[in-house]
C-alpha cells in the first residue's frame, strides 16, 4: 500500500496555495494509493509528532495518544486552533485529497519553524477517515471527533457516500471512548439536519446538555476557524454548529 | 425414512416483479448455509431472492423473499429464529425465521463489499469480514455497538469461521495468503500462517496467490481442511487449540479444480469437484493420514445424484476465479502532481543558489513571494 514518497519544501516557508490546488469532492470509496497501518500499534506517532515522543523518555512511561481526529481537516485551519487551545493533546487531521494534505503538513511545519516549542502536537496524514479509521485508532482512544464541513452530496445516489450515515456512526463509537464529544459543523441546512437525525437516532450517541455546551471553549472557535467557514460567512450563509456525546456501551448480554 | 432426493427448482420460483426490469438476475445461488442443528437451510440468489427451507420432518419452502442487494454470505442463528445476511454494499439485514415473511431489518454496515459473515456459537456475537482489510465483531442484538476489529490482513478477508469448540477463537482467511487466528473479542492475532511456505512455493509460479475459497472445520481433533482458489488441492491442518496454533498436517491433490469440502461430524472429508465422472470424493483419517475411500455406499448414492443432475453444475465449469478482480488496483491521480513539485522544488533550489551566488537583480525581483496563506 506503500504510495509515492512526497518531497517536501525544504525551506519551512508557508506553503502558497496555488501549488496545492484541487477540486473539492473526492470519492471516498474508491482504492486511492494511501498509507496506512495495519494495525494501530504499528503506526510510527514518533515521527508525526517526534517531540511527544523523546528518545530519552524513561522505560515504561506510556507513549503519547492522539485525543482528537479532524475527519476531513481540509487546510489544516482547526488543528492550527486546536494545537493553541490543547498543546498537551495530541490531534491527528486526516484530508483524503492528497495535495490538501501536504498543504496542511506544510502549513504544520511553516509554524513549527517560526515558532520552535509550538504545533509539535498536531499533524495531519492523508486518509480515508471512511474506511481506515480503525487502521489508526483503538477502541476508545480519542475525546474528540471533528466534522468541519462535509461535503454534502446532495444527490440522493450519493448519499452512501456523506460521512455521517448509520454504518458510519457504530464505527465513530468505535474509536471515541463513552463520554468523548463529536463536533459537526455545516453551512447546509440539508445536511445539518441529516446529522441531527442520524446522530439522534443513533443509541451510542446523545445531544451535548446545554449546560456543558455553553461551557465549550471550542464552541465559538468552530464555524471560523477553517476556510470553509470564512467563506460561507462572507456568502451569507450562517453555519450550523452540534455536539454529541459519545454514551456508555450497551451491557453485553 | 423417505431415502428420494428433494429438488427445488429456483427457475420456477417467483421472481420480483418490479417496475424497471433492468436489474434481472440469473437463478446461480449466490450463498447457502444450514442452521446449527440442520433444522433449516436458507439460500440466496443471483435473482436477490433469499429462499427458506425446513429439512425436519421432510424439507419445504417455507418462503421467498427478496433481499435489497446480491448477498455474498449468510447465516443462521444456532436459537433458529433469524437469519443474517451479508450483501455487496456492506450491510447486513436480519431475516426473520419465526416469521417467514417478515421483511429484513437493516442491523449494520461496512464501507466495502461484504466477504462473509459469521456468528459465535452462543449467538453474541456476529462477525463481518469485508473487501477491504478488516474483521468486525459486533453484539448480535445491539450490533451498532463495535466489540473489536481483528486487524492484520494485508488483502481482502475471504472467510471466516468461529471455532465452534473453541468459542474465543476465530480462524480468517485473506487475499494476503495467510490462514490467521484471532482472539476475536480483543481482537488480538494469536496465530498467522503464511500458507505460501507451507503450501508452495511452487517453482512454476513463484508468486502464486493462496486466496482461501472454502474452510470447513471438524471438532473431533479440531482438523481444518481448506480449498484455495484456483489450486487443485486441498490442505489440511490440525489446531492445537492449548497452543492456539495450526499445524500442518497432509494435502490431497485432485486431478480437477476443488469446488467446494465439508467435513462430516465423525471426521470423514467430502469433496465436491469439476469432474462429471467422479463429482464426489471422500477421505478418511487412519492412522493420521487421510486416505481415499471408494466403497462407501453413501458417497457412491450421492455421486449418482450429482452425475443424473449435472446440467445444474454445468454452467460453473470452466468458470474463472472468483477472487482475482478484489485484489486492490491502485489508482491515483497524484503522480504528475508530485513530478510538478519535483519540479518546483528543484527551481526553488537553483534560484536559491543563484542568488547566493550573486547574481543579478533580475532573479531578487522574482523572488517576491505571495501574500503566506496561514
Amino acid at each position: 500500500m506503500a504510495a509515492a514518497e512526497e518531497k517536501e519544501e525544504e525551506a519551512a516557508l508557508p506553503p502558497q496555495k496555488r501549488f496545492y490546488r484541487q477540486r473539492a469532492h473526492s470519492n471516498p470509496l474508491a482504492d486511492h494509493t494511501l498509507c496506512y497501518p495495519s494495525r494501530p500499534q504499528d503506526m510510527d506517532w514518533a515521527s508525526l509528532f517526534p517531540s511527544f515522543f523523546p528518545p530519552e523518555a524513561p522505560p515504561g512511561t506510556p507513549p503519547a495518544r492522539v485525543e482528537f481526529a479532524d475527519v476531513g481537516c481540509g487546510y489544516g485551519g482547526l488543528l492550527v486552533a486546536l494545537s493553541e487551545l490543547f498543546p498537551r493533546s495530541l490531534a491527528l487531521g486526516l484530508e483524503l485529497r492528497g495535495k490538501v494534505a501536504a498543504f496542511t503538513r506544510a502549513r504544520i511545519r511553516a509554524l513549527q519553524a517560526a515558532q520552535p516549542g509550538r504545533f509539535g502536537n498536531v499533524a495531519c496524514v492523508r486518509g480515508n477517515a471512511m474506511k481506515h479509521l480503525p487502521h489508526f485508532f483503538l477502541r476508545g482512544q480519542l475525546s474528540k471527533l471533528f466534522f468541519l464541513f462535509p461535503d454534502p452530496h446532495f444527490k440522493r445516489t450519493k448519499h452512501k457516500w456523506r460521512i455521517i450515515s448509520p454504518a458510519m456512526l457504530a464505527e465513530y463509537g468505535f474509536v471515541l471512548r463513552p463520554g468523548g464529544l463529536v463536533y459537526t459543523v455545516t453551512d447546509v441546512p440539508e445536511l445539518h439536519q441529516w446529522m441531527l437525525q442520524h446522530f439522534g437516532e443513533h443509541p451510542l450517541f446523545e445531544p451535548l446538555p446545554p449546560g456543558q455546551l455553553a461551557a465549550d471553549p471550542l464552541l465559538p472557535l468552530l464555524p471560523a476557524v477553517t476556510e470553509e467557514g470564512q467563506r460561507a460567512r462572507r456568502a451569507g450563509r450562517p453555519p450550523s454548529t452540534a455536539v454529541f456525546r459519545r454514551r456508555p456501551d450497551p451491557p453485553v448480554l | 425414512s423417505d431415502e428420494s432426493l428433494f429438488v427445488y427448482d429456483c427457475s420456477s420460483a417467483e421472481k420480483q416483479q418490479d417496475g424497471k426490469g433492468t436489474d434481472k438476475g440469473s437463478d446461480d445461488i449466490l450463498a447457502f448455509a444450514f442452521s446449527p442443528s440442520g433444522g433449516y437451510f436458507a439460500l440466496t440468489d443471483d435473482s436477490k431472492r433469499l429462499i427458506l427451507f425446513q429439512t425436519k420432518p421432510s424439507w419445504e419452502c417455507l418462503s421467498v423473499r427478496f433481499v435489497n442487494r446480491r448477498c455474498t454470505s449468510l447465516v443462521i442463528t444456532a436459537a433458529e429464529d433469524k437469519i443474517f445476511v451479508a450483501d455487496k454494499s456492506g450491510d447486513v439485514y436480519s431475516y426473520s425465521i419465526t416469521e417467514p415473511k417478515a421483511d429484513g431489518k437493516l442491523e449494520l454496515g461496512h464501507v466495502s463489499l461484504l466477504m462473509d459473515v459469521a456468528l459465535s456459537a452462543d449467538d453474541q456475537y456476529i462477525l463481518t469480514a469485508d473487501r477491504d482489510e478488516k474483521i468486525r465483531v459486533s453484539l448480535t442484538k445491539a450490533p451498532y455497538s463495535i466489540v473489536s476489529y481483528c486487524m492484520g490482513h494485508r488483502e481482502f478477508v475471504s472467510k471466516i469461521l468461529v471455532i465452534p469448540n473453541c468459542p474465543d477463537l476465530l480462524l480468517s482467511a485473506s487475499g494476503d495468503s495467510t490462514l490467521r487466528l484471532w482472539q476475536y473479542k480483543s481482537g488480538e492475532e494469536v496465530h498467522c500462517c503464511q500458507l505460501s511456505t507451507i503450501c508452495g512455493p511452487q517453482a512454476a509460479k513463484p508468486d502464486q496467490k493462496y486466496t482461501v475459497s472454502r474452510i470447513t472445520y471438524c471438532c473431533q481433533g479440531g482438523y481444518v481442511a481448506i480449498l484455495c482458489d484456483s489450486i487443485p488441492t486441498v490442505y489440511i491442518f490440525q489446531l492445537d487449540a492449548t497452543a492456539q496454533q495450526l499445524l500442518y498436517k497432509q494435502q490431497i491433490s485432485l486431478k480437477h479444480k476443488g469446488w467446494d469440502i465439508a467435513f462430516e461430524e465423525m471426521g470423514d472429508l467430502w469433496i465436491l469437484q469439476e469432474d462429471k465422472e467422479a463429482p464426489l470424493l471422500m477421505y478418511r483419517a487412519c492412522d493420521g493420514q487421510w486416505k481415499a475411500v471408494t466403497d462407501d455406499k453413501g458417497l457412491q448414492k450421492m455421486s449418482e445424484y450429482i452425475q443424473d443432475n449435472w446440467t445444474v453444475f454445468e454452467g460453473f465449469v470452466g468458470a474463472g476465479s472468483y477472487y482475482s478482480h478484489l485484489y486492490k488496483a491502485s489508482f491515483d491521480n497524484m503522480d504528475e502532481y508530485l513530478q510538478r513539485k519535483e519540479k518546483r522544488l528543484q527551481q526553488q533550489k537553483k534560484k536559491k543558489q543563484d542568488l547566493q551566488h550573486g547574481s543579478s537583480g533580475q532573479a531578487k525581483k522574482k523572488m517576491k513571494t505571495e501574500e503566506p496563506s496561514l
